[in-house]
C-alpha cells in the first residue's frame, strides 16, 4: 500500500509572520492516480498549499515526500523547476508571445518530434487541436483553459495540481472540462489535487475530498 | 457639411504650410535619387563607399550587442532582484542620456589617448616611464562602439525595464513548473516577451548612431555619415551628397519601420485576467556585489567618467575668462533657438492634436503620423534637404521680392530643430489630450462654446504640464543637435553644441568644458522628471 | 501667435540687414585669430571706416558668396588657403584689385591672375623634429619627396586628408609631376603613418615632442604660438622639444601657402575695400600679424617673429603657382582616398 503513496505531508505548517497561521499541522496522503479535491472558502489558504507542494513557496515546517524523496526538510528545499509537478492556476498563465502548440510544447523534454507529437496529443485529448497555431489571446476562457491544461499534462508529470481552474467558466463549459480532466486524469493515471470553493467541482471531480478550515485540513466523504 | 468658416480655413491652411515646409526638405532628398549620377560616383564605389557601408554595418553591429548587454541586463538585474544600489541604480541607469555621444567621445580621448589624464594617473601611481600607456587607443571602431553603446543603452534599458516589470508573476512561476531553471527563464521566457520592447529601444539606438556625427569624426571612423559630408564639404558635390543622403534615409527608414512595428505590439497584452508584480529575489554576498559592478559599469562609462573628465577640464581652465564671451553668446543663442524651436513645436502639435479630437479623417492622420518620424532624420541628412530646398525658394521667389534670402539665416536652424524635434512635443501633448476626456468637449459644445473657446478656456488651462513637459523635451533634445547646426547656423551664431565641437577640433579641451557642462546640465531636466515616473513605476510603490 | 509671427520677421530682417552706415566695408573671413580684431579697430581708427565681419569656415564663406550672387553684402573675401582663393576666382566671383599700393608690395606670384586676389601674409608646411632624436645636420636635405621611402616606416604624424592644407600640399606634388606619381608617393606615405590620421597640425607636433612619431608635417606658425606660451604650460614644453626643418632646401624649397584676401565683384565699397587691403599690407598691420600669428610677412619691409625667425628665414620657398592649389584640390582629394589616407 505504502508504495503506491506517492506524495505525503506531514505536519505542514505555513503562516506570514505576525499573523495567524494559515496552514497548521497539514497531514494528507495521496496514492498514483488519485484525485483530491480541497474545499474551502476563498482566501482560506487552498492556494498556499498549493504553491507550497509544487515548491514556489517555503512551509515554516513539515515535510513533503514526493516519490519517495523528500523535498524539504528545514533549510533544504529542491526548487520548482526540479519537482516535476504541474500547475494549472485560475489565471491560465498562457505564454502570450508563444502559438498554442508551443506552450503545450514547452515543458516537454525530448526530441523535437518527441514534443510536437506529444503535445498535439495532450491537445487532441483536451479538444483543443484545432487552434493549435493560434496566439493565446484570440482564444476564449474555456479554450484559455483547456490549452492550461494540456500544457501542464503535457510533461507527464505524476501529480498536477489545479488551483480552481474551472472557476471562471460558465455552467456548461464547467461540467464539460470537469469531465473531460477527469477522463484524461484518469486515462493517464496522474494523481490531482484540486482546489475549489464550488463542491460541485469537488463532488463530481474527486475520488476523495478534505476541506481545509482555519488552517487544518479535515478528510470528507463525498 | 456647409462652407467652411474662415477661421477653419485660415488653420488647415496654416497646418498645411507647417507640413508643406516639414516634407519637402525630406522630398528633396529622395528626389536627388532620380537625378544624374556624377562621375565622382565611380571614385565613390570604387574606393571609399564600400568603407562607409562596412564601417557603418560594423558600428551598428557591435553599439546593438553592447547596448543589449548593458540595457537589457541592467533593466532585468533591477527588476528580478535586490543587490547593494540597486535602489539608487534603478534611476541613475538612465543618467547617460544627459551625455551626447560627441561629449562622451571628447572625454574618452582626453582621458585614455596616450598623454590622457587616465594614463598620466596610472603613470603617477605606478611610477613608470614617461611613455608608458596602460589604456588601449580608443580613436577607432572599438572606442567608437563603447562610446555609442555607453551613452545610447539608456533606451533599452527603459523599454526593457518596463516590459519586465509588466510580466506577471504567474507567467514566470509556471515557466518554472515546466522545468526552467533562473538562467533559462530569463532566456526563454522573460526575453523572448520582452523582444518587441527591447527591438523598439534598440531601433532608437541605432538611429542615433547612424546620425551622428561629432564622435565618429573625432574617432576618425569613416561612416556613412562622414563620406556625405566629405562628399558634399571635401568634394563640393552637393548632389552626390544628396544621393548618399537619400540612400542613407532608405537605410534609417528600415530601422524606423522595425521600431513602428515592435512598438506597437508591445511586449505582448498578457493573455491572462489578473496581474502579479514579480517578487525580487534577494541576493546576498559576492553575487550582490557582482549585479552591482554589473550595473554601475554603464552608469560610470556613460555619465559618472565624462563628469569627472569634465570637471577635470573645468579645474585645469586657467584663463581669464571661464565664461567668456563666446561661451555667453552661445548659451543665450541655444537657449533662445530651443525655446523659439519648442513654442513652435507646442504650438502646432495643439493645433494638430486640437483639429484631431473633433475630426476624424484618413488625411489629417497620415498628416499626424508623417509629423511624428522627424526625430529619425539624420541632421546632416536635414542640412542637405533644407539648403537645397531654401536654395530654389532664395533664387525662384524669395530674392525677388524681399530684401533677404532664407539661405544662412535663421529659419534654415529653425526648420531643422522643428522637424527634429517635433515627435517629442507631440507626444507630451498627445497624451496631454488624452487624459481631458472627451465627454467633456460634447458638453461644452451643447452648452453653445465655440471650439476656440474649448481650446482656450478648458484645453489649454488644463494642458499646463503637458505643456511644460514638451517645451523642456524640445529644448533639451535640440541643445545636443550638432551635424545641421554645423552647417545650417547662419554666421556668428554659435550654439553650446557647436562651441565645444569647435574646441574639441581644435584640441583645446579646456575650453570646452563650460559649453560641454552645459550641455550635460540643461539635458540633466527632463532626465530627472523621468527618473521621478521610474521610482513612481516600481510595483508596490503605490 | 501673431505675436511670434512680428518675431520671426524682425528675426529675419536682423540676420541678415545691410547696416546702412556712413563708411564701411563688409569683410566674410575665415581666418580665426582673435588678434585680427584689434587690426580692424586700428583700421576704423586710421580710416573712420566701420568694418563688419563674418566668420565662419572657408568652404562655408564660399557656398554662401556663391548662392548670393550679386546680391552678397560682402566686399573683402579674407582666407587661409590659396586654393580658396582659386575657387571664387573660378566662380567668376572676384574683381581686379585696382592699387599701385598693393602692386608694389606684394611679389607677382603671390597675387592671382588679373590681380583678383593678393596674399597678406605667408606659412610654409614644414617638417617638425625631436631635437633629442635627430640633428639639423641629420635631416637638412630631407625633401617632401623622400618622405616616402621605407627608412621612415611608422615615423611619420601628419593629420587627416580633410584638412586644406594637406590636400594643399599633394595638389602640389600632382602640378608638378603629375597623379601618377604623386599616387605614388602618397601610397609610401601613408605606410609610414605612425597612427592612423588623428587630431590638429598642433597635435601633429606634439606627438613628436612625445616621441611617438620622429616627423610631423604641419605649419610653420604653430611653434610660435606654442612657444609662445600663450597656449599653456604644456604647449610650451613641448614647443621646446621640437625644431623645424625647411624641406627641399636643396630641391624645389618648402611649399608655401598664403592667407590671402580678395574684393567680391558684389563689393558696394570697393574704394574701401581698395583702402583696407591696402592697410592690411602695410608696415604696422603685417608686424602685427607677424607677432600674433607667426606667420611670414608679405611685406619684406617688416621681419618675422623671433620665435619663428630664429629657425630660420631665408629659407628657400617653392616658387610654383599657388592658384594650381585649387585647380587640382578635387585630383587631390580623390588621389588621397585612392591610397587609403584617411
Amino acid at each position: 500500500m505504502k508504495e503506491q503513496e506517492i506524495l505525503i505531508i506531514r505536519n505542514l505548517s505555513f503562516g506570514y509572520e505576525k499573523r495567524r497561521e494559515i496552514l497548521s499541522d497539514v497531514n494528507l496522503s495521496l496514492k498514483e492516480g488519485e484525485i483530491l479535491g480541497i474545499l474551502g472558502a476563498s482566501g482560506i489558504g487552498k492556494s498556499s498549499l498549493l504553491r507550497i507542494i509544487s515548491g514556489l513557496e517555503v512551509p515554516k515546517e513539515g515535510e513533503i515526500l514526493f516519490e519517495g524523496r523528500l523535498l524539504n526538510k528545514n533549510n533544504l528545499i529542491i526548487p520548482p523547476n526540479k519537482r516535476g509537478v504541474g500547475l494549472v492556476v485560475q489565471e491560465k498563465a498562457l505564454f502570450p508571445h508563444l502559438t498554442v502548440l508551443e506552450n503545450v510544447k514547452f515543458g516537454i523534454k525530448g526530441s523535437k518530434s518527441k514534443k510536437h507529437d506529444q503535445a498535439t496529443y495532450f491537445l487532441r485529448l483536451l479538444k483543443a487541436e484545432k487552434f493549435k497555431n493560434s496566439m493565446p489571446n484570440k482564444l476564449s476562457g474555456g479554450e484559455q483553459q483547456r490549452v492550461a491544461i494540456a500544457r501542464a499534462l503535457a510533461p507527464q508529470p505524476k501529480l498536477i495540481l489545479l488551483d480552481e481552474p474551472f472557476s471562471s467558466l460558465d455552467m456548461n463549459l464547467r461540467v464539460e472540462l470537469r469531465l473531460e480532466t477527469k477522463e484524461l486524469l484518469k486515462r493517464t493515471n496522474t494523481a490531482c489535487i484540486i482546489v475549489s470553493h464550488d463542491l460541485d467541482d469537488v463532488s463530481s471531480f474527486c475520488d476523495k475530498a478534505a476541506r481545509l478550515e482555519n488552517g487544518q485540513l479535515k478528510e470528507i466523504s463525498t | 457639411m456647409g462652407m467652411l468658416s474662415f477661421s477653419q480655413l485660415f488653420w488647415r491652411l496654416v497646418t498645411s504650410a507647417f507640413f508643406l515646409f516639414f516634407i519637402v526638405p525630406v522630398i528633396f532628398v529622395l528626389t536627388s535619387l532620380f537625378a544624374d549620377f556624377n562621375d565622382n560616383w565611380n571614385h565613390l564605389i570604387n574606393f571609399v563607399l564600400t568603407g562607409y557601408v562596412l564601417n557603418s554595418f560594423y558600428l551598428i553591429v557591435g553599439v546593438s550587442f553592447l547596448s543589449l548587454i548593458f540595457g537589457v541586463g541592467t533593466a532585468w538585474l533591477v527588476t528580478r532582484y535586490d543587490f547593494i544600489g540597486k535602489d539608487w541604480q534603478e534611476w541613475a541607469l538612465i543618467l547617460p542620456l544627459a551625455v551626447p555621444p560627441y561629449i562622451l567621445a571628447y572625454t574618452f580621448t582626453s582621458l585614455f589617448d596616450t598623454y590622457g589624464s587616465a594614463n598620466e594617473i596610472i603613470r603617477f601611481i605606478f611610477s613608470t616611464s614617461d611613455d608608458y600607456t596602460f589604456f588601449p587607443n580608443v580613436r577607432n571602431l572599438y572606442g567608437a562602439i563603447l562610446v555609442f553603446s555607453s551613452t545610447l543603452y539608456p533606451y533599452v534599458y527603459l523599454t526593457a525595464r518596463v516590459s519586465f516589470i509588466n510580466q506577471s508573476r504567474t507567467l514566470i512561476e509556471s515557466g518554472k513548473l515546466l522545468g526552467l531553471d533562473d538562467k533559462s527563464v530569463f532566456f526563454r521566457l522573460a526575453l523572448p516577451m520582452a523582444r518587441p520592447a527591447i527591438v523598439a529601444g534598440l531601433a532608437l539606438v541605432v538611429m542615433e548612431t547612424l546620425s551622428d556625427f561629432g564622435a565618429v569624426e573625432h574617432f576618425s571612423v569613416q561612416t556613412f555619415t562622414i563620406g556625405i559630408y566629405r562628399t558634399w564639404f571635401g568634394m563640393y558635390d552637393l548632389n552626390t551628397a544628396m544621393q548618399l543622403s537619400s540612400l542613407l534615409l532608405i537605410f534609417v527608414a528600415i530601422f524606423l519601420i522595425i521600431e513602428r512595428l515592435e512598438r506597437n505590439k508591445s511586449s505582448y497584452s498578457y493573455a491572462g485576467s489578473t496581474f502579479k508584480p514579480i517578487k525580487r529575489i534577494k541576493l546576498v554576498g559576492w553575487k550582490s556585489y557582482l549585479a552591482f559592478i554589473f550595473c554601475f559599469t554603464p552608469l560610470f562609462l556613460g555619465f559618472l567618467l565624462p563628469i569627472i573628465e569634465i570637471l577635470n577640464w573645468a579645474i585645469n581652465y586657467t584663463s581669464e575668462n571661464f565664461f567668456s564671451n563666446n561661451f555667453l553668446s552661445s548659451f543665450f543663442n541655444t537657449v533662445f533657438l530651443g525655446l523659439l524651436a519648442g513654442i513652435i513645436c507646442t504650438t502646432f502639435a495643439f493645433l494638430f492634436n486640437f483639429i484631431k479630437r473633433f475630426e476624424k479623417g484618413f488625411f489629417l492622420k497620415s498628416i499626424s503620423f508623417i509629423l511624428s518620424l522627424g526625430y529619425a532624420i539624420p541632421g546632416l541628412v536635414l542640412a542637405v534637404g533644407i539648403i537645397q530646398f531654401f536654395s530654389i525658394l532664395d533664387n525662384n521667389f524669395i530674392r525677388s521680392y524681399f530684401e533677404f534670402i532664407l539661405t544662412g539665416s535663421i529659419f534654415g536652424l529653425l526648420l531643422a530643430y522643428v522637424i527634429k524635434a517635433y515627435a517629442l512635443a507631440n507626444n507630451s501633448i498627445e497624451s496631454g489630450f488624452r487624459r481631458i476626456d472627451r465627454t467633456v468637449d460634447d458638453v461644452s459644445l451643447s452648452l453653445g462654446t465655440s471650439k476656440l473657446k474649448i481650446f482656450f478656456k478648458i484645453h489649454f488651462p488644463l494642458m499646463k504640464t503637458s505643456i511644460l513637459t514638451s517645451l523642456i523635451l524640445v529644448i533639451s533634445e535640440i541643445i545636443k543637435e550638432l551635424p545641421a547646426t554645423l552647417i545650417l547656423r547662419p554666421f556668428n551664431f554659435d550654439t553650446l553644441a557647436v562651441t565645444t565641437y569647435i574646441y574639441a577640433a581644435e584640441e583645446r579641451m579646456f575650453e570646452a568644458a563650460t559649453p560641454a557642462m552645459m550641455i550635460v546640465l540643461i539635458g540633466l531636466i527632463p532626465i530627472f522628471f523621468l527618473s521621478r515616473i521610474i521610482r513612481e513605476s516600481r510595483p508596490g510603490s503605490r | 501667435m501673431l505675436k511670434i509671427k512680428k518675431i520671426f520677421i524682425s528675426l529675419a530682417v536682423l540676420s541678415s540687414l545691410n547696416y546702412a552706415f556712413a563708411e564701411e566695408v563688409n569683410i566674410y573671413t575665415s581666418r580665426h585669430y582673435d588678434s585680427d580684431t584689434k587690426l580692424y579697430q586700428d583700421f576704423t581708427d586710421q580710416t573712420g571706416i566701420k568694418v563688419n565681419i563674418i566668420s565662419a569656415k572657408g568652404k562655408a564663406l564660399i557656398e554662401r558668396l556663391k548662392s548670393e550672387g550679386k546680391n552678397s553684402p560682402a566686399d573683402v573675401f579674407i582666407t587661409v588657403d590659396a586654393g580658396n582663393l582659386w575657387k571664387v576666382q573660378n566662380y567668376g566671383l572676384f574683381r581686379s584689385i585696382d592699387s599701385d599700393k598693393v602692386n608694389l608690395i606684394v611679389p607677382k606670384k603671390y597675387r592671382g591672375e588679373n590681380n583678383e586676389w593678393i596674399a597678406l601674409a605667408k606659412r610654409a608646411r614644414v617638417i617638425f623634429f625631436n631635437k633629442d632624436k635627430y640633428t639639423f645636420e641629420d635631416l637638412k636635405y630631407l625633401s617632401y619627396e623622400a618622405l616616402d621611402s621605407e627608412q621612415w616606416k611608422g615615423k611619420l604624424a601628419i593629420r587627416s586628408s580633410n584638412n586644406l592644407y594637406n590636400q594643399s600640399l599633394v595638389a602640389s606634388l600632382i602640378a608638378r609631376y603629375g597623379e601618377a606619381y604623386t599616387e605614388n608617393w602618397a601610397r609610401g606615405l601613408v605606410k609610414n603613418f605612425a597612427r592612423k590620421p588623428q587630431g590638429n597640425d598642433r597635435a601633429q607636433i606634439i606627438a613628436v615632442a612625445n616621441n611617438e612619431a620622429d616627423l610631423a608635417i604641419a605649419n610653420s606658425y604653430y611653434l610660435g604660438l606654442m612657444l609662445s606660451g600663450k597656449k599653456g604650460e604644456k604647449q610650451l614644453s613641448a614647443g621646446k622639444k621640437v625644431k623645424i626643418l625647411f624641406p627641399s632646401q636643396n630641391k624645389n624649397g618648402a611649399h608655401i601657402n598664403i592667407s590671402g584676401a580678395g574684393i567680391l565683384k558684389s563689393s558696394k565699397n570697393y574704394n574701401n575695400a581698395v583702402k583696407f587691403l591696402e592697410f592690411m599690407l602695410s608696415e604696422g598691420a603685417q608686424k602685427h600679424l607677424v607677432e600674433n600669428t607667426y606667420e611670414y610677412p608679405v611685406n619684406l619691409k617688416v621681419k618675422p617673429s623671433v620665435l619663428i625667425s630664429q629657425f630660420g628665414i631665408s629659407f628657400k620657398e617653392d616658387d610654383i603657382e599657388v592658384s594650381n592649389f585649387g585647380k587640382y584640390n578635387s585630383d587631390a582629394l580623390k588621389l588621397m582616398d585612392r591610397v587609403g589616407w584617411q
